[in-house]
């Protein structure tokens, strides 16, 4: 019997892409710098609004068709049109949308400094919950966005020119994968660089900072730049993916996933981080109806109810066990800590 | 004006449900320091064991709001014994709490929903014949006010009562004040702590009850109401017992009557209710964390004397 289980790895590889650069920048903002954005959906679907919005609009507009309801089946169909006959137009599209989103994604995240200065801990935790609703209930009932309730479908991946789907999607796959390798590494440089030094101060005890003249709202918020901006990232290539953009989508199970992520792997440890993104997109993509398909299982419940309890249960038990994550926090990496371990 | 007869019939309904709901909500943050999450489920568990014990059991609607009394309460106590205790003696931080009440809650929640759906309970009512009463301008008085608002005033009575007379009420008001200081005073805290979550669960279960009489439940009811319940809580300050059931009317009315007007007179979308509660979060979190907790007569006429004599 002949199992295709190309879209199961191809599916794999672009969820693993998503969600390590959102554990990444979570990591950013909670494990360095110890703000917890429990707000992150809301900057993943910043990304994704962008995307969608811009990607859509643009299409339209090359295609020349006018009349067309934005929103109808018939506008995607002419999307995906114009996308197979302009190659060059869709891989300049999704590189826009990147743009624009890690832009707009570092704006709102610029915004969230504001209470992010205010509250700490776990009441800064809810109130960036209630921002995640906030956006969403917003994008859901507000049409121009991305169609409200309904979503935006018609969203072209941006290697559908090379003809056959299951290849377009591999390849795009890959794209996603390096982009996110790409920011692990970044993300490396940067908090074993001075400013994460700086940022982990702050984390441990912002007074003794600002006593050294560390001006640290500024540090605070600069780090919730960065962390909002990736997330606004990880949303446009998770629109071009799924290539429908639906405001229910984005609900706060996807912030605890991502938490979960990070706590399981290791906070502050970026190592961690991709073993944690590992181990959750793993649960996530192998319990989907269609994998357990694959093995021929069929249970008489949603599955999606499995993936829930079990993220739950690894919460807790990271909490009770092992609190610092399966790889914890390592001395930094300085050109002069690599010295001294040559010597010794 | 008679137009509006419905929207407040409702909104004393739902307001003395969430204050119900909030009041448990606050005991455990005053007493235990964790924003619970998992609270939620305690609403959803009482509400599908008062639907199972009425349209089952058939055991009346005392009977039923007893059960589910009962049952979210060692619900509630077990995620205690089981999880918060032991990551309180461990030292946990309020977030790693949160985080972890968040896991408890996704854990019940799914669990119930796989319960419900083998069972074919995804959807049900409680079936106790509901009459009317009494008729204003269109909306109908019906016996479910009648049960659940004297309800709740009663719960807030003997609450008051059991906070001010009994000897366990001043030791939960002394742990929320100061936990060391209680613990040094002699007071058992691991007995105070356990009537604490018992009374939290139980009123959440008796809210639930309630509301499966309202409207049909699902596994998801306890945590779409969770949001209102944060607001009516946090509006009350948080840890305040009067702010709480203050809070739970106002969040109550402005979910009703709110949307009402907005959509009434500004032709805003009744899909953006959610907001009204999202705000409330949001706008006594960063400028007024004490909530209505702190607001007395005195302190609004100074304030307006500041803001005139400016």
């Amino acid at each position: 019997m002949g199992v295709d289980i190309l879209p199961l790895v191809t599916s794999i590889v672009t969820f693993y892409g998503i969600y390590l650069i959102l554990a990444l920048s979570f990591n950013i903002e909670y494990g360095f710098a110890g703000q917890p954005n429990f707000g992150k959906v809301f900057f993943y679907s910043i990304g994704a609004y962008v995307a969608g919005n811009f990607t859509a609009n643009m299409l339209m507009r090359a295609s020349g068709v006018t009349g067309v309801d934005f929103c109808s089946d018939l506008a995607a169909e002419v999307r995906f049109k114009v996308a197979m006959s302009k190659p060059w137009l869709i891989i300049a599209l999704f590189l826009l949308s990147l743009l624009i989103a890690a832009a707009v994604g570092g704006v709102f995240g610029y915004l969230t400094s504001y209470p992010a200065l205010r509250l700490s801990g776990d009441f800064l935790a809810i109130v960036l919950l209630a921002f995640g609703e906030i956006g969403r209930v917003f994008a859901r009932n507000y049409t121009p966005l991305v169609c409200g309730v309904y979503g935006l479908s018609g969203v072209p991946n941006p290697l559908v020119w090379i003809g056959d789907p299951r290849m377009a999607r591999l390849a795009y796959s890959a794209i996603v994968l390096a982009i996110a390798f790409g920011m692990y590494l970044l993300t490396e440089r940067l908090v074993n660089s001075p400013y994460g030094r700086l940022l982990k101060s702050i984390r441990d005890d912002e007074l003794v900072s600002s006593v050294m003249g560390k001006v640290t709202p500024r540090v605070k918020g600069s780090a919730l730049i960065i962390g909002s901006s990736m997330a606004a990232v990880a949303g446009v290539l998770y629109a071009f993916y799924v290539q429908t953009v639906v405001a229910d989508d984005f609900i706060p199970i996807v912030t605890f996933v991502v938490v979960t992520m990070v706590m399981l792997g290791g906070v502050a440890n970026n190592k961690g981080t991709l073993l944690g993104a590992m181990v959750m997109t793993l649960m996530d993509r192998l319990t989907r109806a269609s994998f357990l398909r694959i093995l021929g299982i069929s249970v008489g419940f949603d599955i999606s109810y499995v993936r829930y309890i079990v993220t739950g249960l690894l919460i807790i038990l990271i909490l009770m066990v092992k609190p610092e994550g399966l790889i914890s926090e390592k001395p930094l990496k300085t050109p002069a800590i690599e010295e001294a371990e040559k010597l010794s | 004006m008679l137009q509006l007869a419905a929207p407040l019939l409702t909104a004393l309904l739902l307001g003395s449900l969430y204050t119900l709901m909030a009041l448990g909500l606050t005991m455990t943050y005053a007493v235990t320091s964790i924003p619970n999450f998992a609270h939620a489920e305690f609403v959803t568990i009482g509400a599908y064991i008062m639907a199972v014990a009425v349209n089952f059991g058939k055991l009346g609607l005392v009977g039923g709001l007893a059960s589910a009394f009962l049952f979210a309460a060692l619900v509630a106590l077990a995620t205690d014994e089981l999880v918060f205790k032991k990551l309180a003696a461990l030292g946990a931080t309020p977030l790693h709490l949160l985080t972890a009440s968040i896991g408890v809650g996704l854990v019940l929640r799914y669990t119930l929903s796989i319960v419900a759906d083998l069972k074919g309970l995804l959807s049900v009512k409680t079936r106790v014949v509901v009459n009317p009463v009494a008729t204003i301008g269109q909306a109908y008085l019906t016996t479910l006010h009648l049960w659940a608002v004297p309800t709740t005033l009663a719960v807030v009575a003997v609450l008051h009562l059991v906070f001010m007379k009994t000897k366990i009420g001043k030791a939960m008001r002394a742990m929320a004040s100061n936990l060391d200081l209680a613990r040094v005073s002699g007071i058992n805290t691991t007995l105070v702590r356990r009537v604490t979550w018992v009374i939290a669960g139980g009123l959440a279960g008796v809210a639930g009850g309630f509301w499966s009489v309202y409207s049909p439940i699902n596994p998801e009811t306890g945590w779409v109401a969770l949001l209102w319940i944060f607001a009516a809580s946090i509006l009350g300050g948080f840890r305040s017992f009067y702010g709480t059931v203050l809070g739970g009317y106002v969040v109550g009315f402005s979910e009703s009557l709110g949307i009402t007007f907005l959509s009434r007179y500004l032709g805003v979308n009744v899909a953006y209710k959610p907001m009204i509660a999202l705000l409330i979060i949001v706008v006594v979190f960063l400028w007024k964390p004490t909530g209505l907790a702190e607001v007395t007569p005195r302190g609004l006429l100074e304030s307006l004397k500041k803001a005139v004599g400016r």
